[in-house]
């Protein structure tokens, strides 16, 4: 984890100007997200069909994200280590597929208010048919750092250079 | 220390500066080696893998190492780390027990030389090769993304089919084992 993430970190815990409180769900989450100082919606259609974007999320999701991460950070008066474990949620039902992923750090952040379980929503991913070949994909995120992550899931929507994310960087 | 100061193979005396630079080599790759605390895989057996490696960290100031660390699986489901291969070239051939399930690590160690930051992610599966089966397994890293394939060939078959990742938790239950 840089730098940069390490403020967006600082950021999502201060989440939403004079209020210390983080959604307790993907749903408040969702509901949170529009209004966050660090975060933002992103919709965009993918021409790919709906179920093969809900079993890419099923399949990367879980491969790519059941991830705990140690990373370092030197300078010449610090040193820094952070522990941290993401953890993906699919759910498919019906016509929507969503991807939630959720962070716990585990050593060298200290969290400033109640954190639900499985850790902070970092992300939400939801998918909708918009006809037989083109799904809709509204995409909860940082707005500063995580890029990597944010571009994964893109991909895994796309379909094109689908891969894991280093979730170091 | 006279031993030391002395090239034997050249027949001439080292001079201070290069003998301290083989002093701090050996000592770097002896911390080196306790650091990292692997040891290298001894890929004895026939070759059934052949592994095609590319890394490409997308920056001057940072580097991308790959290697896959090998390791077998007891009875209960215990690990047993054999070694480590570092993916150095573009293709290496390794080889692994047949009819017994290992559990491979492949590990993506980066770092960044500006910024002094340092991480590590790792990507892992079981894997039980068939006897006279080949697998081919594609590892790339390329913008901040990775991804590891495996693909099996049999004997006497000119296609292949992909393997699906297998968790080690499926380890534990009998039916992924069997």
């Amino acid at each position: 984890m840089n730098r940069f993430n390490l403020l967006t970190v600082t950021l999502f815990a201060i989440w939403i100007p004079g209020c210390i409180s983080h959604p307790q769900t993907a749903e408040e989450f969702r509901k949170a997200v529009p209004g966050a100082f660090s975060a933002k919606v992103e919709t965009f259609e993918v021409d790919r069909p709906f179920s093969q974007v809900a079993g890419t999320f099923q399949k990367m999701g879980p491969d790519c994200l059941s991830k705990t991460i140690k990373t370092t950070s030197q300078t010449t008066t610090s040193y820094q280590v952070i522990v941290t474990t993401y953890k993906p949620t699919v759910l498919v039902v019906g016509k929507k597929a969503e991807l939630h992923v959720q962070q716990h750090h585990e050593q060298g952040v200290i969290n400033v208010s109640k954190e639900p379980d499985g850790g902070y929503y970092l992300l939400v991913a939801d998918a909708h048919p918009v006809t037989q070949t083109k799904t809709r994909i509204d995409l909860y995120r940082p707005s500063m750092g995580h890029g990597v992550l944010i571009q994964a899931v893109k991909n895994w929507a796309t379909g094109e250079n689908v891969g894991c994310p280093d979730l170091t960087k | 220390m006279t031993a030391l100061a002395t090239n034997q193979a050249m027949g001439k005396p080292l001079d201070h500066g290069r003998l301290a630079l083989v002093m701090v080599s050996m000592c770097t790759a002896s911390l080196l080696a306790g650091c990292f605390g692997s040891k290298t895989y001894p890929n004895t057996l026939d070759k059934n893998l052949r592994v095609h490696t590319t890394t490409d960290s997308g920056s001057w100031f940072s580097r991308v190492r790959a290697a896959v660390d090998i390791h077998g699986v007891g009875e209960d489901c215990t690990l047993d780390y054999e070694g480590t291969v570092q993916l150095a070239d573009p293709k290496m051939d390794i080889g692994i027990p047949s009819h017994r399930w290992s559990y491979l690590v492949f590990v993506f160690a980066n770092s960044s030389f500006l910024a002094n930051t340092s991480g590590t992610i790792t990507y892992e599966t079981l894997l039980k090769p068939r006897a006279g089966s080949h697998y081919e397994v594609a590892v790339s890293y390329r913008d901040d993304m990775y991804h590891v394939g495996i693909r099996e060939t049999s004997p006497n078959q000119s296609t292949s089919r992909e393997i699906e990742r297998l968790a080690l938790r499926a380890c534990r239950s009998s039916s992924g084992r069997k």
